[in-house]
């Protein structure tokens, strides 16, 4: 029966071709990367047509949002896990697919980026990309980089020069998603394992006391970061190391040598490791879509070594299949094998609805304790109130 | 307008005219203001760097090193990031087709509104004031929140996805408010008697409205062209929701593009910011000309 | 114009129409309108009690399904025993079509007769690839029961219902092994006609009929009398249209309250029947009868028969209050002579309405149709969570509106001593407006002196500044903005290189509440002004240049002249864009959003960036379009005291 059905899916082509349609938000060497791969299975067989649609970052959640419910969207999209649990509690947008799964499939992937696909149980998404922050430095003024947040101080001070515009350290600090290593880092992070919201737990001040003490007391850091400051300041060489992640690397000016390593142990917590939000883009199958299965073996197609290693080797994309990083290749590139070390310490980012009611409470807090407006603890207490009342409010 | 100046010439140039001088102090001013920020536009555009301008300072700042460091120019010029642009993607293409959704937005727009205008501004009828203000009220609904719905209307009751009819709709009624009341504004300046007498000889409404009113109005309706046209053309969010083929997008869907997300490319962007400023300039410099004209309404009534 | 107004002068001066005529039109219009209020009515009433039919029916159907799922459950989920109980149980169902149990934990179909089932295989078997949907139905039954357990409440559906198009319906209830669901039960069931019967058309003929038999009586009696007695005879006829409405919805309910009653009546019988049936099949599972009849929350309904039209009551009164102001409207328009001004109204101005209706077209649909929706969706609770819910069951009046209006807590006591509250509404509102008059002030200003400025005769490079200016327009703002967000930036800032350069000491721009309104306002004064410059530079066009000459004769001075002449010429064209600046200007969102964020906690939100955020951020749609409304009734009311100022100053100048 099943071989009969196959038969039938062979013959078919002559006939009729099934077009599936994809939709994401890459650019650049990213996007040349991904059409590769899409052509190379258009030339590869004959029953299914795959055409991509780059959709830009900033229209692209609501886009999916006002067409896939609707039915006139993409068969498939490729999205990060941020958005996951929003979609599937507002329905008829992303199709389950651990009917497809099995083990062999499932042991392709990074176990955690598997998790990051995975709400209330159910798997909504095969992994392909992942992103992870870590340390970017520049070589010019960083000879090896710091192991400890202890060392960390050390070279950040012996590179700061705050009248000359000079910085031993620059992160985003006042946006949370950036210093997420340090709140994950000390235990803290935005919901416990019961789903219930935890911003102002111990963890999470005690990070900021010291983010503080970096600002206050050791100087380190600039005033007011902005994405678009960090970049200016690192293609100046006016910034010796930066947290971000590999977005960051395609501004980079091309003069700087930048190296990558591991973000450092936090000395104050005992020495564990940071824990940066790792995000996910996941395959997602559109609920309306008329080529479900169809859809799923182009899913397949996308997310297997020889397609992952076009993305890792060309697109500059950390893939979640982990087969890839065994590659000579892929080992060989000193970019993809710090991202991919990174994310043994990573923590996939909640996927669950409430997680944006989480980023304007907590970014208030962020810049309040930063401009000294408040006590870490007062404004994270405050920020925990918002989100609890407005998860309340969210559920009624 | 020219034959005013070449009459006017000698009068008005005789010795006891004021000195221009301190209209030119004011307009230069203003104009420095105005330009510096476009200026560090340029700056970034022409770097060849991803990154913002910043103040670049050395550790013990001068006077004339904090001058330089505000001074908008690139440490090493180079049209890189234009090349960029053009290659990385069909974005000659997308200028296109952004100009001819404007272009059709603008003729629609304007037609629409100059109909309208003339009518509330020429006829007593019941429900002209109520009619004015459906249209002022119309602007009043915060926009931010009615994208479900037009896509609902759009998309799937008249089928207009991936259509620039649905664009063009879309910017043709969010212009047309202000050019109805611009364009009545002015038609109501502008003296019923030349009307009046052309009715007595037996001329047609069309074609009073468009030998006489119309000339007479061309300021405004260059006014009311130029805005219909930048309400097509800097729009992103609709555009990108509604276009569904990559033929088929606008120019700010391509400069989004660059910094979408994570990863944000100023340089790319400010170069398209500048390609896309372009043909407003021009269209501007072409209207300039009716956005002065309407002195000879005087010279008519005289 | 004036040829229009001697026209209406005519009409008014033209004979009425004879008195009898008169009267005979108002029975006319009497059976007009109580045919369309009773009918409208009776239309309501036959939707309403085929709606309850049809919540009845699939109760009905719900009982048999959550008994299979409990027998299924009693019998372990899976095995020959459960095969033959569900075999056996539905011998006793005549409605029930199929059943199928789908056991998750195997990836199994344990029992099925459905064909669609029985075609692919043998059962019990392994679900095939094209079965998935039955898996995900299992899937989600399975997650939402946990969703509901872990929040000790009921928010998630536990039972699935899907009608299919004939009618039947597909009810699925979780099947629960030691606390956790492994699979559902599902029933195809045609809907057991559980009848709640409509009033008869008949009778709503007959009640439409009486009151038209009365005024046409009344009409020969007022027919040859004077106006006062067709007065009389308009009010009779309106009194009798409520009268008759009233009566006929008291009548309609209580035959509907009758047939709910009895309705209730079998469905409580029927829950004692099944009991019966599934404690000889399965014994022990009838346990659970009494939470058969329930929700799709499994939460047991205890409907006392009188509550059930309750809600069906208060549906039909308020349907009945709208009917009955239309049907007045029809009553009086047909009656009296306004239908016939009207029409003939319509003809006389059909030029002026020929030229509007173009935009006014796109107008109603493209703005007014998002914004009924908007409205709509402001009485609801609506958040992410409730999208898919029907209109009923989320509406909640005006509760959005309260909750954001009686707010007034702009200060708030903490611990650490009292703090602003910049979220709260009234402080967002008076920074709203702040920034609007800010905004519009100085775009109007700088666009108007500049404009005067190029206007000079004779200047030269008039083209060269004109284009200058007008750069800021031209340019996406997108790029501008985060321009000039750059340029207030604390250490790296054009601004504070400047206040150095002069020996000041740097600003955190964005600290303070005041400073990072100048910031705002400058960024959006700079790109608002070429815009008013152009519409300024417009309207000095209209401005005849021998009124200048005139006053310069008579030895104004350039100031006198621009207030004198200058100023009364601009306003038609330049009032339409200031308010228009205004409407925009309080619904700026990019600029807010790109340059301070709100910064510092909130203090230089607008409203439409505070809407943003609930509708965007917290999912709370509801209350985000409540936001919305209010803004627009805000900028209704500025528009309409403007209109009005602007009138009494145009009939000034005239």
């Amino acid at each position: 029966m099943k071989k009969l059905l196959l038969l039938a899916v062979l013959a078919l082509p002559a006939f009729a071709q099934t077009e599936i349609i994809v939709w994401h938000a890459y650019r650049g060497g990213e996007k040349t990367a991904f059409e590769k791969v899409v052509n190379q299975y258009n030339a590869s067989q004959k029953a299914i047509k795959v055409s991509a649609l780059a959709v830009p970052y900033d229209a692209f959640a609501d886009k999916i949002t006002a067409a896939v419910p609707r039915g006139k969207g993409p068969d498939i999209f490729i999205y990060a896990q941020d958005r996951l649990g929003g979609w599937v509690t507002a329905g008829n947008t992303i199709e389950p697919i651990d009917f497809y799964l099995d083990k062999k499939l499932t042991d392709r992937f990074i176990p955690s980026t598997m998790q990051a696909m995975t709400y209330r149980k159910t798997i909504y998404g095969l992994p392909l990309n992942y992103k992870v922050m870590t340390m970017i430095y520049n070589k010019a003024l960083v000879k090896t980089p710091p192991k400890t947040t202890g060392e960390l101080v050390k070279v950040a001070k012996a590179n700061t020069n705050a009248a000359g515009g000079r910085f031993g350290l620059v992160y985003w600090y006042s946006n949370w998603y950036y210093h997420a290593p340090l709140f994950n880092g000390f235990g803290g992070g935005v919901f416990d394992a019961a789903g219930k919201p935890i911003v102002n737990n111990a963890g999470n001040v005690k990070s900021v006391d010291l983010l503080m003490r970096w600002s206050q007391n050791d100087k380190i850091l600039p005033a007011e970061p902005s994405t678009a400051l960090i970049t200016s300041l690192f293609n100046e060489g006016k910034a010796a190391i930066v947290f971000s992640g590999p977005w960051f690397l395609e501004e980079v000016s091309p003069k700087i040598q930048y190296g990558l390593a591991l973000l450092p142990t936090i000395d104050e917590a005992g020495g564990k490791p940071m824990r940066p939000w790792m995000t996910v883009e996941g395959v997602y199958i559109a609920a309306p879509s008329k080529h479900k299965d169809q859809a799923f073996e182009f899913a397949k197609y996308l997310t297997d070594a020889a397609a992952s290693k076009v993305l890792a080797l060309e697109g500059s994309q950390s893939p979640a299949n982990k087969s890839i990083y065994n590659d000579p290749q892929v080992a060989a590139n000193g970019v993809l094998k710090a991202f991919r070390a990174q994310v043994d310490t990573a923590v996939p980012m909640p996927n669950v609805p409430e997680m944006t009611l989480m980023w304007s409470p907590v970014t208030t807090a962020m810049n309040a304790i930063v401009q000294k407006a408040s006590s870490p603890k007062a404004a994270l207490d405050k920020a925990q109130a918002e989100i609890v009342a407005g998860i309340a409010r969210l559920k009624k | 307008m020219s034959g005013d100046r070449k009459g006017s010439a000698h009068r008005d140039r005789k010795p006891g005219e004021r000195s221009h001088a301190p209209v030119h102090a004011f307009l230069i001013l203003f104009t420095i203001v105005s330009v510096y920020p476009v200026l560090w536009v340029f700056t970034v555009a022409f770097s060849g760097k991803q990154s913002l301008a910043i103040v670049n300072l050395p550790p013990e700042p001068r006077a004339a090193d904090r001058l330089r460091a505000i001074t908008p120019w690139p440490d090493e010029p180079s049209p890189k990031n234009f090349v960029s642009v053009m290659r990385e993607q069909p974005f000659g293409r997308w200028v296109f087709n952004s100009a001819v959704v404007s272009a059709a937005t603008t003729l629609v727009g304007v037609v629409m509104a100059c109909t309208a205008a003339y009518a509330f501004s020429r006829f007593k009828f019941p429900g002209r004031r109520t009619g004015l203000m459906m249209f002022l009220v119309s602007q009043m609904f915060p926009g931010v929140l009615t994208m479900i719905p037009l896509y609902i209307i759009l998309v799937q009751w008249l089928e207009l996805g991936s259509s620039w009819i649905a664009l063009i709709l879309m910017y043709a009624t969010t212009a047309i408010p202000f050019c109805v009341w611009m364009l009545k504004g002015y038609f109501d300046t502008i003296p019923k008697e030349l009307e009046e007498s052309a009715l007595m000889d037996g001329a047609s409404t069309a074609r009073i409205f468009f030998s006489i009113v119309l000339p007479l109005a061309k300021p405004a309706v260059a006014v009311t062209a130029l805005f219909s046209f930048m309400t097509a053309w800097n729009e992103f969010i609709l555009a990108a929701t509604f276009m569904d083929k990559e033929t088929m997008y606008t120019a700010p869907i391509g400069l989004r593009f660059f910094v979408g997300g994570f990863s944000q490319q100023w340089g790319y962007f400010a170069a398209g910011a500048i390609i896309v400023a372009i043909p407003v300039v021009v269209l501007f410099l072409f209207l300039q000309k009716y956005l002065v004209s309407g002195l000879t309404a005087g010279a008519v009534k005289g | 114009m004036n040829e229009k107004r001697t026209r209406s002068g005519e009409h008014a001066a033209a004979p009425p129409p004879l008195p009898a005529a008169r009267s005979y039109r108002v029975a006319i219009a009497m059976l007009l309108a109580a045919l369309v209020a009773v009918g409208v009515l009776h239309w309501v009433l036959v939707k309403r009690s085929a709606s309850l039919t049809e919540a009845r029916a699939t109760r009905a159907a719900m009982i048999s399904a959550r008994a299979a799922a409990d027998i299924a459950t009693q019998l372990g989920g899976e095995g020959d025993a459960l095969v033959a109980a569900l075999r056996a149980w539905q011998k006793e169902h005549p409605a029930v079509h199929a059943l199928r149990v789908a056991n998750n934990e195997n990836r199994s179909l344990e029992a099925s007769t459905f064909p669609e089932d029985l075609k692919n295989g043998e059962i019990p078997r392994r679900m095939q690839r094209d079965e998935k949907p039955l898996y995900d139905l299992g899937q989600e039954l399975r997650a939402n029961l946990e969703t509901n357990q872990s929040e000790g409440r009921k928010r998630e559906e536990e039972v699935s219902i899907e009608q299919r198009r004939d009618g039947s319906l597909l009810i699925a209830a979780p099947i629960e092994k030691e606390g956790a669901v492994i699979g559902f039960a599902q029933v195809h069931a045609a809907p057991e006609v559980v009848a709640v019967e409509a009033p008869s058309l008949w009778f709503a003929l007959a009640f439409a009929l009486a009151p038209f038999v009365v005024v046409f009586a009344l009409s020969f009696w007022a027919a040859p009398r004077g106006d006062r007695s067709f007065t009389w005879l308009v009010v009779v006829a309106c009194v009798l249209l409520f009268v008759t409405l009233f009566a006929y919805r008291q009548w309609a309910m209580s035959t509907l309250e009758a047939s709910s009653r009895s309705a209730e009546q079998r469905i409580a019988e029927r829950v004692q029947r099944e009991a019966a049936i599934v404690s000889r099949i399965a014994p022990g599972a009838e346990r659970h009868a009494n939470g058969w009849d329930g929700d799709q929350y499994r939460q047991p309904l205890k409907i006392d028969p009188k509550a059930a039209v309750a809600g069906e009551k208060s549906t039909v009164a308020n349907a009945s209050y709208g009917i009955g102001i239309l049907s007045l409207a029809l009553l009086l328009f047909v009656g009296t002579t306004a239908a016939t001004r009207a029409k003939e109204n319509l003809v006389e101005n059909r030029q002026a309405y020929f030229f509007v209706l173009p935009a006014m077209l796109g107008m109603l649909v493209l703005v007014f149709f998002p914004f009924f929706y908007g409205v709509a969706l402001s009485f609801t609770s609506q958040t992410i969570y409730s999208v898919n819910k029907p209109y009923g069951d989320i509406f909640v009046g005006i509760q959005n509106y309260k909750e954001i209006l009686t707010d007034f807590g702009i200060i708030r006591h903490t611990d650490a001593g009292r703090a602003a509250n910049y979220e709260n509404f009234y402080w967002t509102l008076f920074f709203t407006i702040a920034w609007t008059i800010a905004n519009v002030t100085i775009g109007v200003v700088l666009g108007l002196i500049l404009a005067l400025a190029l206007n000079t005769k004779n200047l030269r490079f008039k083209g060269v500044y004109r284009v200058l200016l007008i750069l800021p327009w031209a340019l996406p703002n997108y790029i501008t903005a985060l321009i000039w967000k750059g340029m207030f930036h604390q250490q790296f800032g054009v601004f504070n290189q400047l206040i150095q350069l002069f020996g000041g000491s740097p600003i955190a721009w964005f600290e303070k509440p005041f400073t990072s309104f100048c910031a705002v306002v400058a960024t959006n004064g700079w790109l608002s002004f070429p815009f008013m410059m152009v519409v300024s530079l417009g309207a000095l066009q209209s401005i005849p240049a021998d009124l200048y000459e005139a006053a310069r004769v008579d030895g104004a001075s350039p100031w006198q002249q621009f207030r004198s002449i200058t100023l009364p010429s601009l306003k038609p064209a330049l009032i339409p864009a200031v308010i228009l600046s205004v409407v925009w200007t309080f619904n700026m969102f990019n600029i807010i959003y790109l340059v301070s964020a709100g910064e510092p906690a909130h203090s230089t939100e607008i409203l439409i960036t505070q809407a943003y955020k609930v509708a965007f951020e917290q999912y709370r749609y509801g209350y985000a379009a409540a936001y919305a409304t209010i803004i627009f009734a805000i900028l209704l009311i500025y528009g309409v005291f403007q209109n009005r100022v602007t009138r009494a100053t145009e009939s000034i100048a005239s």
